[in-house]
């Protein structure tokens, strides 16, 4: 059952940042990028099993075994690496918007192809 | 990290901390900082009674963090967070000079983002020389250890484990750096 | 397996210099000269740690170092892999960064240097060594974060607003290549119940003994190839190279197109010539797979890439583009190679499958593409520092007024194009090779698809030759404009500048120091010396990438090499005792 959920949870976290990331408000895209970034996060979580018990202490021999703790140990490192690139991205966001007055990616405009 | 941010920035640096400046707070009679007058007395006392908590709880997942759940990247969050709430209710200059004992004098004004950026480095150092240690005695890189030592009053045991000076290390690292965001940010 | 070559040090310590270089650095920003003086003796440091890696693995007898960190052995612990494949990026890596690294000392601006440039530089460094050592593919993620996370910040280094955008672009696209990255890893250890390469490359091997669901790996392998291409700018993924690679100062550009692209190229060889190609799914390996989309990609890109740089009129644009095309053609042997994987080939070919010729044929043409194109953006970075732009329109008539930035802008053209006796010309030709070999013993698609890679392929190289015609003609020849007659009065070589007074009145570009423009002057003869030197001398590059590309070819040394099947002191190999909970869900 938390499988089923988890995985319907995973397609709308994933559609939403989806959706935002194609907005033209650059807080938006952002945004929509951190959502995408922490679904695969949980999407990691739910990689390792949700049967056993929480992987805290000393399960030597007991059955079932506990869930897999790797998943959150890669998780942590995760959270960690994406925490620090969204902050850049938001800074970032800042400063494009304090150097061009705008963040709307169709008036930033770009360099073409 | 966000080193970048300091090169662009704007000559006039406005924002809440001008308006804390020395003065008599008619409310309380006390000589404080005049704090921003969207704070309310409920948070303010609030903040009072959980930032220690938060601090001490922070310190508990640090020390606790090598063989249980915790670490120096949780207990560095949770750290960087009571400063946050600190900042957020009394304001920076209140957060810097009262709390950490910095003075951001107008001579250097980036006083305090060179003590984080010291914190910041310093931490790297001790994860990156704890991992490099083990060389030494010919052990692979990032090998950790555990000795007991026994004996001890109160404790009677107590685990030093090397994994806590790595734990260190990225506490300082990350306390440092997320300091040093919110200083920068905050000035702005 | 003898003992004595598990944990060496040589294997770690090019990462080590590299952190502890970038944490050396950060402590010694009281004082410029003390960074500076830190910072290039790491780079030393570095280029030696990664020539002795070279010199012990491609040279030397050892094949596979396997290095357990924390003493953790595989495949529970992370790993740390230095065969002939990662060795040679890495002395790819020890060739270009140490000439960038002086080309920056004296060019970047000294407020910048002051901020964080050598931190991030060497950080940049230890994630490129990181992601060519590892033999875990989440710590190849942390890596490829560490890498990319430094060159976020390097590319918007300059921070005026064409920088910040270029680099919002740049962050927000690797942050989402990062994502699908992530969800690819998390797939891949699901269903293998592995995260160690060779320990997955074994699992692929033998599903059933393993109880290991294969086919799921599949559409999770091309999740993986797509991140990859997006970090080496495959088309269609290349849209933020050009803007990237134009914000960033010209020393980091020059190691973002000669390392840090590699590093995609190294993860798709790796992961798929190493580690998926043990797998057999229903119509044959993954290269299999892989083969037509790579060939497909490398066409598009060669032809793409060589149409808009002839169409640029600007260098640094021109250069950027240009290595969109460039890197077609390293994936084009890649991708041929794959198609036929096991073609044995004929006597005097460096390799004894296709795809080991393959994969040897990419490596040198990356080789040349890191030098020569490194060695163009210095060019350009060099004519930015003392003209102050490298649009074609305010640019002309250098040749004979700085001979030594004309000559280094030459010697790296020509070995883009492929003259002999530069290594370039080796590049091109074991690459046509590739295709030739592959189109005349094939047949049916592969065939079809390895004729059409060698047309492109010819397209790409007269495209080649037209836009390094159309940038030498442009800037080196031809009457100098105003801009130029402002800054060069006459004729003017490393030696000779005597002051830049003359420019004061041309604006604030003048400013270049002579002994910034002789230090240029050095670091371009001396990779322009490289070029021609590893061109007459190619028999070791060639020798070295067929080493290379034996050795990514081989996935059972590989695996045995890592973990040996009996163990590694004492310490049984994981037996097949993952509870299979990948199927469960």
């Amino acid at each position: 059952m938390t499988q089923w959920l988890l995985a319907a949870v995973l397609g709308l976290l994933f559609a939403l940042g989806t959706f935002l990331v194609l907005r033209r408000d650059v807080v938006r895209v952002v945004w929509g990028v951190a959502i995408i970034s922490q679904s695969a996060n949980v999407y990691l979580v739910t990689m390792g099993g949700l049967a056993g018990a929480a992987p805290i202490g000393d399960f030597r021999g007991e059955t079932p075994p506990p869930t897999d703790p790797l998943v959150q140990a890669l998780v942590l490192t995760a959270i960690v690496i994406g925490f620090g690139t969204t902050a850049l991205a938001l800074v970032l966001t800042y400063r494009v918007y304090e150097e061009h007055g705008t963040i709307d990616v169709y008036d930033l405009g770009g360099e073409g192809l | 990290m966000s080193d970048e941010t300091e090169s662009n920035r704007p000559a006039a640096t406005a924002g809440p901390t001008d308006e804390t400046e020395q003065t008599v707070n008619t409310s309380t009679g006390r000589v404080g900082p005049a704090f921003d007058h969207r704070t309310t007395v409920i948070a303010r006392t609030v903040v009072r009674v959980v930032v220690p908590v938060v601090v001490v709880t922070a310190l508990a997942l640090l020390f606790q963090g090598h063989n249980r759940p915790g670490g120096g990247f949780i207990g560095a969050v949770l750290t960087a967070t009571a400063a946050v709430l600190v900042y957020v209710i009394f304001g920076l200059e209140y957060l810097q000079s009262h709390l950490l004992g910095i003075d951001s004098s107008p001579n250097e004004p980036h006083a305090p983002t060179g003590w984080y950026r010291w914190l910041f480095a310093g931490g790297l150092a001790l994860a990156a020389g704890s991992g490099m240690f083990p060389l030494l005695a010919g052990l692979p890189f990032l090998t950790q250890g555990v000795a007991f030592v026994h004996g001890l009053p109160i404790y009677g045991e107590l685990e030093v484990a090397s994994a806590l000076a790595f734990d260190l290390g990225v506490y300082g690292t990350v306390v440092g750096g997320l300091l040093t965001v919110v200083a920068e940010v905050g000035e702005e | 397996m003898v003992a004595s070559s598990v944990n060496q040090p040589v294997v770690v310590a090019p990462l080590l210099v590299a952190l502890a270089t970038a944490i050396l650095t950060l402590l010694a920003r009281f004082d410029l000269r003390v960074e500076r003086v830190v910072s290039l003796a790491g780079g030393v440091g570095y280029t030696a740690v990664t020539a002795l890696l070279f010199q012990r693995v491609v040279l030397g007898s050892e094949s596979v170092l396997p290095y357990y960190l924390s003493n953790w052995p595989a495949p529970y612990g992370i790993t740390l892999v230095a065969d002939a494949l990662s060795a040679s990026m890495l002395a790819l890596a020890g060739v270009v960064t140490l000439p960038a690294l002086v080309f920056a000392v004296v060019s970047v601006r000294e407020r910048g240097q002051r901020l964080s440039f050598h931190p991030l530089y060497h950080f940049m460094l230890a994630g490129v060594s990181g992601a060519f050592l590892t033999g875990d593919i989440f710590n190849l993620f942390v890596w490829f974060e560490v890498m990319l996370m430094s060159s976020y910040v390097l590319v918007v280094f300059y921070s005026g607003p064409e920088h910040t955008r270029a680099a919002l672009s740049y962050v927000v696209l690797n942050l989402l290549g990062s994502a699908v990255m992530l969800v690819a890893i998390g797939g891949l250890y699901a269903t293998t119940g592995t995260l160690n390469m060779a320990a997955m490359a074994r699992r692929l091997g033998e599903p059933a003994a393993y109880n290991v669901a294969v086919a799921p790996t599949l559409g999770l392998a091309a999740l993986l190839l797509a991140v990859f291409a997006l970090k080496a700018g495959i088309v269609p993924f290349h849209f933020w190279v050009p803007a990237a690679y134009r914000a960033a100062p010209a020393p980091v550009t020059a190691v973002l197109a000669g390392v840090v692209k590699k590093v995609g190229i190294y993860a798709i060889v790796r992961l798929f010539f190493t580690v998926f190609v043990a797998a057999e799914y229903a119509n044959g390996s993954a290269l299999d797979y892989v083969g037509p989309v790579l060939v497909v990609t490398a066409v598009a890109s060669m032809v793409y890439g060589g149409l808009a740089a002839v169409g640029r009129d600007e260098l640094e644009q021109l250069l950027a583009l240009s290595s969109v095309g460039q890197v077609g053609f390293i994936v084009l042997p890649l991708g041929i190679a794959a198609l036929a994987p096991n073609l044995p080939m004929p006597n005097g070919v460096p390799g004894e499958t296709l795809a080991a010729f393959g994969v040897a044929a990419a490596l040198v043409y990356s080789f040349n593409h890191a030098v020569a194109k490194g060695l163009l953006f210095l060019v350009a970075g060099t004519l930015t520092d003392v003209i102050g732009t490298t649009e074609f329109d305010r640019l002309g008539g250098i040749a004979r007024r700085a001979p030594v930035l004309a000559g280094a802008f030459l010697l790296g053209g020509l070995s883009l194009i492929g003259v002999p006796p530069l290594i370039g010309f080796f590049g091109k030709l074991l690459v046509f090779r590739v295709g030739v070999l592959a189109g005349a013993a094939g047949s049916g698609t592969a065939a079809r698809l390895a004729w059409l890679g060698l047309a492109a392929a010819l397209v790409g190289a007269v495209l080649t030759i037209a836009y390094v015609t159309r940038a030498w003609n442009a800037v080196f020849w031809g009457e100098p404009p105003k801009t130029v007659e402002a800054v060069l009065e006459e004729r003017w070589s490393a030696g000779r500048r005597e002051s830049t007074a003359a420019a004061a009145d041309g604006g604030q570009f003048g400013v270049t120091s002579r002994r910034t423009l002789a230090v240029e002057a050095v670091v371009l003869a001396v990779l322009a010396v490289t070029l021609v030197g590893f061109g007459v001398g190619a028999d070791l590059v060639v020798e070295a990438a067929a080493e290379a590309g034996e050795a990514a070819t081989d996935t059972a040394g590989y695996v045995d090499g890592v973990y040996p099947e009996d163990g590694i002191d004492g310490v049984p190999a994981d037996g097949g005792d993952h509870s299979g909970d990948g199927g469960g869900h």
